[in-house]
Formats: structure tokens, sequence, C-alpha cells
């Protein structure tokens, strides 16, 4: 005790340096073991159970068979049109969701009577459940009842009433329809959020100095909430492309295949299949996927926005 | 904070006395009825008076997802400890080692010959034991509405030919708007309606799931199905997604002139329509018929505690009286002779279907392949055939395929 004391006192100014380097990771490690936990273990196990066959109603039989799941998932149509329609969905959805937040943080940045009101509402897509936006919508589209039928049909833009989600030419665009509804606040709150962190005064300068409206949005806006688009975009990418919940409840990824995402398709396999081994191999290819995009985002996106 | 953790503490210790003072044993039941309001509080309440020292807590698992679930917990060693179950999830669950065969006691059990013939012969496992005791049955028959019928002066159709020619004629726009208002046939397009797709296609001559499938006769079957879609039009446009919901719903609505659905609907649509609604067996097709023996039964599980008390629980549930008051609730028949002859819940026209409709009632085949046909493969196949994406004969070879044909 006494040893220790004195070493402590003598070293007191290199142990006092090494306390600061390591307080960061102390502080941090519960957050670390937790995640670890909870996401990188069935991490593990997912690419371990990837590379064997694995059913769950034979647990017994748990079979090294190497990359087979890999190659029968690349021969396999359903994974080929799944993926079609997961960059469909992402190419689509996302800048749905950017163009239409953008404008609607534009207007909300106005002033204007009821402001805080509006800003208020416009969260409400977002705050609700997507099983509770998805049973929504399933009722709007509905060909016997639904009010986006009805409506088409009084404004006569068609002749008779569409089965929206029943059509494999419509079902797609329909679930993108919705998730675009329920994702745009998202957008809208972030970018509204770095319009407001401009200074007034840049503005004015601007319009000093003879800048047009459209040469102000594009000089000082745009570059003013880039760095919010950035990390929005991103957050929304790794969202919208995992989301499947609101195509599951609304389609189940029919009629056929029509609305089947990679996402979706793995959890079918696992899930209702119960085929653990290849809904892990498609997980992890997708995960692979993603990462690809990721990693090409921020790398093209980090150079453009330093 | 501390009043809450106080309320809990306290909460959990009177649960605590409450299971202690009463209850040597407790039997952890799954079960799925649709309707909320149902008397299992009662059942248990019965049980538990006649049994003490068993406790019984029984649990609604919604119907969407009662075998994920029940598969899942099986493997996560969080099982239930006697549950409801159909037919076509036995190959599999006698796979994972999950049931307990009831032969030894079914062979003590006085409640045996009090079920109706034959049931437990078609509930047996693969392997020959016995794991299912049936508690209730149902047969898929057509409903119609014989008023529409009557207008236009046809006949309840017995044959396909006839079935067809009737669709088309029920389909019609009513009130002259150029939209159509009524469809002759609702069907079923989403997971459930592999029913409505066998009564048009296995009734032919040597044609079933595990035999004959990719036959002319069974092609032609699915080809009946996609022309009444495609080309009679006489399905509603969202018939590939429709599930129970939009079936009913349609006919109770007067969206559809008939549908294929069994007894559990006829007080609901009695409800709706009145008289304006009958029952005749489902049509012949192709020189034969079949129709859907819908069953269910309870087992004990392997992993159960007190397997005894599981089963003197589920046999409970057998039992006279007890199994017409569960009947009352899923508005099925009950299996115990005693009974179906004291019973009344449902108007006699739709009895009478049923007993009709049973000399032809088959089930699903007994291998582990059905649950996927039912849950994935047919709902599938049978979109992309009504959308156009695939061919009968692409249907009829993918689903022989899965069932090693």
């Amino acid at each position: 005790m006494t040893d220790a004391t004195r070493i402590q006192v003598s070293d007191s100014p290199s142990r006092a340096a090494l306390g600061r380097r390591v307080l960061p990771y102390a502080m941090l490690s519960p957050a670390v073991l937790v995640t670890l936990a909870i996401v990188f273990v069935p991490m593990l196990q997912t690419a371990w159970m990837s590379l064997h066959e694995y059913v769950l109603f034979r647990p017994n039989d748990f079979n090294w068979i190497g990359l087979e799941n890999f190659r029968t998932a690349l021969a396999d149509e359903v994974f080929w049109i799944s993926l079609r329609h997961t960059v469909i969905w992402m190419a689509t959805t996302i800048p749905a969701q950017l163009l239409l937040g953008l404008v609607t943080a534009l207007l909300l940045n106005q002033d204007f009577p009821w402001r805080p009101v509006a800003r208020a509402l416009i969260i409400i897509p977002w705050a609700l459940p997507s099983v509770v936006i998805a049973l929504m919508w399933v009722w709007i589209y509905d060909s016997n009842y639904g009010v986006a039928n009805e409506f088409l049909l009084r404004l006569g833009l068609i002749q008779k009433a569409i089965p929206w989600l029943a059509d494999p030419d419509t079902a797609l665009a329909s679930i993108i329809l919705t998730l675009t509804w329920q994702g745009f606040p998202f957008f809208a709150v972030m970018i509204l959020a770095g319009l407001q962190s401009i200074p007034r005064s840049y503005y004015e300068a601007a319009a000093i100095d003879g800048a047009s409206t459209w040469r102000q949005f594009w000089h000082i806006t745009l570059p003013g909430i880039s760095g919010v688009v950035v990390t929005a975009v991103l957050l929304r990418t790794i969202w919208v492309a995992n989301s499947f919940d609101v195509i599951f409840v609304m389609t189940g990824g029919g009629p056929g295949y029509s609305t089947h995402t990679l996402p979706l398709y793995a959890f079918v396999k696992a899930r209702t299949n119960l085929d653990f081994g290849y809904g892990s191999a498609i997980a992890v290819l997708f995960t692979l996927l993603l990462m690809a995009i990721v990693v090409f985002y921020l790398r093209r996106t980090g150079k453009a926005v330093s | 904070m501390m009043k809450l953790t106080k309320i809990l503490g306290l909460a959990s210790a009177l649960a605590l006395s409450a299971g202690l003072a009463h209850a040597d044993s407790t039997v952890r039941f799954w079960y799925h009825f649709d309707n909320a309001d149902n008397p299992m509080d009662e059942l248990v309440a019965a049980f538990e008076e006649a049994n003490p020292g068993i406790k019984v807590e029984a649990e609604n698992v919604p119907w969407n997802s009662y075998y994920d679930q029940l598969y899942t917990a099986v493997i996560g060693g969080n099982a239930p400890d006697a549950a409801m179950v159909k037919m076509f999830a036995q190959p599999r669950l006698v796979e994972m080692g999950a049931l307990e065969p009831l032969d030894d006691w079914l062979a003590n059990w006085e409640g045996k010959d009090g079920l109706q013939d034959n049931l437990l012969d078609l509930t047996k496992g693969p392997d020959g034991k016995q794991y299912y005791l049936p508690v209730q049955y149902v047969v898929l028959y057509l409903y119609y509405r014989p008023s529409m019928f009557e207008e236009l002066g046809i006949e309840a159709p017995a044959t396909c030919d006839q079935f067809r020619e009737a669709a088309k004629a029920l389909t019609r726009d009513t009130d002259g708007d150029g939209q159509t208002d009524v469809y002759g046939f609702g069907f079923r397009g989403a997971k459930g309606g592999h029913d409505h797709w066998a009564s048009f296609t296995l009734g032919a001559e040597g044609v079933s799931l595990t035999n004959g499938l990719t036959s002319e006769a069974g092609v032609a079957g699915t080809q009946f199905v996609a022309d009444l879609f495609q080309k009679d039009g006489v399905f509603p446009p969202s018939a590939p997604n429709d599930g129970f919901q939009e079936i009913i719903g349609a006919f109770k609505a007067g969206k559809t002139a008939m549908t294929i659905h069994h007894i559990g609907s006829a007080n609901d649509m009695v409800e709706a329509l009145g008289d304006d609604v009958a029952a005749a067996p489902a049509p012949e097709c192709g020189g034969g018929r079949w129709t859907a023996f819908g069953d269910e039964s309870t087992a004990v599980l392997s992993s159960a505690e007190d397997k005894e008390a599981a089963w003197k629980w589920i046999s409970f549930l057998s039992s006279p009286e007890n199994n017409a008051k569960f009947n009352e609730a899923t508005g099925q028949l009950p299996v115990v002779k005693a009974d179906t002859e004291t019973w009344d819940l449902h108007p006699q026209r739709f009895v009478k279907a049923t007993v009709d409709s049973l000399p032809f009632a088959k089930m699903l085949p007994d291998s582990s392949a059905t649950a996927d046909f039912v849950n994935t493969a047919w709902p599938t196949a049978m979109q992309r055939v009504l959308t156009g994406e695939i061919t009968a004969e692409e249907m009829n070879a993918e689903i022989a395929e899965l069932f090693g044909g």
C-alpha cells in the first residue's frame, strides 16, 4: 500500500497523462461492450451461420458447407429480382425524400403565421409507427374502398379502379410513395436546423452585391446545409435500405416477387421458411453491398464537402 | 421511482404467494382465436377448479405469426407446454422432436370413444404415433348469394364449367356507371388461398400435390384459375393480394357473389346478409371434387415441465361441453359426438354443406414441404400466375419440385 502510494506520487505527471488517455476508453467501454454484445456478436453469428446448412426445424443438422449458400444465392433468380428492387427502392426513395424535405425546410424557414404549428405537424408522418403507416396506406390504395382510386376516378384521371398493390407494375412504386411520405420530415427537420445556422448577414451582403435569389440559394444556402445533408443522406440510406417493415405489412413482398427487396427476402427465408443458413447468406451479401455503397458515398461526399 | 419499485415489489410478492398458494405446476398454453372476446378464461377457471394444483396460463398468439413464433420458441427453448396445432405443421414439429406422443394417455382416457369417428386416424403422426388430439374441425365449401342467382335465373354451380358460366354472368355493373360493382368469385390470392386453388385443381383424376401436378389435367386446373382472372375478369382486381379479411369483407359487402370458406364465417355472414347467403359443396372440377379438411388439434410439447398436467388440460378441451364452449368461440365444429348432437350455433344449411362435403374432404400431404407450400411457395407462384409473370405449367412444376415430384 505504502509502496504504491509512493510510486504514484513520484510518477504523478505521467500517471495523470496515462489517466487522461485511459479515461475516454473507460467511459466508453460500457457502451462499447453493450454494442459488442448485441450487435457484433449476432453479426459474427450471422456470418458463421451463412457458411452452414442450417434449417431451424432440423436443429441437429448444422453442417459446414463453405460458400455454397452464396453460390446458391448468386444463381437464385429471386436474389437478382430482389437486388434490382432494392436498387430501385434506394435510388428513388432517398432522392425523393431529400427533395421533398428540402422544399419543406425552405418553406418552413420563411416567416408566416402559425409557423411553429406547421413545424410540429410536419413531424407526424415521421413520428407514426411504420405498421400504422403501412395499414393506413393499404386502405388508401384499396381498390374497392380506397380514397386514392375514388379521388382519381372523380377527377377523371383513371377510368376504372386500379388495384395499386395487387398489380406488379404499380405495387413497388406505391410503396415507394408511402415511404417517401413517411421519411421526408426527417430531411425537412435536419435541413431546417442547417438553414437556421446560416448567418443572415451572408444574405444581406449578397443582396447588396446584387445576387439573385437563385444565386443566393446556390452559393450560400446549399454550401451552408451541405454538411447536414451529407449526414442525413447517409443515415437515411442505411435506414431505407434496411427497412422492410412497411413492405412486409403492405404486400408481404407480393404480388409474386414484385415488392421483394433483399432484407425482406432474407427475413422471409429465415423467419418463414426457417432456412437460417441461406437467409444469413443473403443478409451478409446485402451488408457487403451496403457497406460498399456507404464507403463510396463517404469518399465522394467527403471530398466534395471539404 | 421508489413508490413504483415498492408497488412492483408488492405486486410480485402477491403474485408469488398466489402462485404458491394453489399451484404445484403451471401449464403454459398457446392458442389462436380471431375473436378477442372468447371463453378461454371461463374454460381455464373451470379446469383449475376441477384440477386443484394445476394452473393454466393461456396465451392468445396472433394467427399471422403463430407458427413463426412457435418454431422459434421451440428452438429457443422457451416453448409452451401445450399448444393448438394444425396438421400441416405436424411433420415439421415431429422432425424437430418437439412433440410428446399421447398414445399411453389416450389408451386410458375415457373421452376417447366420444370423439367423432376417424378423427384420431386422420391426425395420426408420420411415424404412426398419435401426437395430436383433435379439438375442432371444418370443411371448406362454396358460399353464394341466392338473391343474385335468382335474379339471373341460375342455380348454384355443381361443376367447374357451370361455375365459370355463373361467375361470368354474376360479374356485373349494377348501377350503370361503367364500373364493375359485383364480381363473380372472391378469390384468395394471398397466403391461405391454396384451398381455393386446390378445389379447382386437385379434384382432377390422378392429380395431387405429390403426384401428377405437372400432367395436362393438373396444369389445366391452374390455367382455369388464371383464365377466370385474366380472361373472364370474374375476380376483383385486388385478388392477388386478397387474404381472409378481404374475401370475407367483399362477400359481406356484396362485392362478390361467391367465395370459398368454412363454417367459421357463417354466423358473421348471416349477421351481415341475413337469409341472403347459402352454401353448397365446392364444384366438381376435372371429373372429381376436392375440398380442404380444416383441422385443429392440441398437442403436448416434449419440453413441457409437467406433461401429465398438460395432457389433463388438452384432454379437458376435447371433453363434452368444454369442447362445445371452445368451438363457440372459434365458430367451428366440435369433435365430441355428444356436443355435435346438441349443436345449434350455426344455421342448419351450413352444417349440411359441411357434412355433404366431408366425403371428398382431404388434407395437405404429410410432408415437411407442406409448410413452405402454404406459407411462401403457393402464394408467390399463384400471384405470379395471376399477374402473368409465369405460366400455369411453371407454377405446377415449381410446386411439384417442392414436394419432390
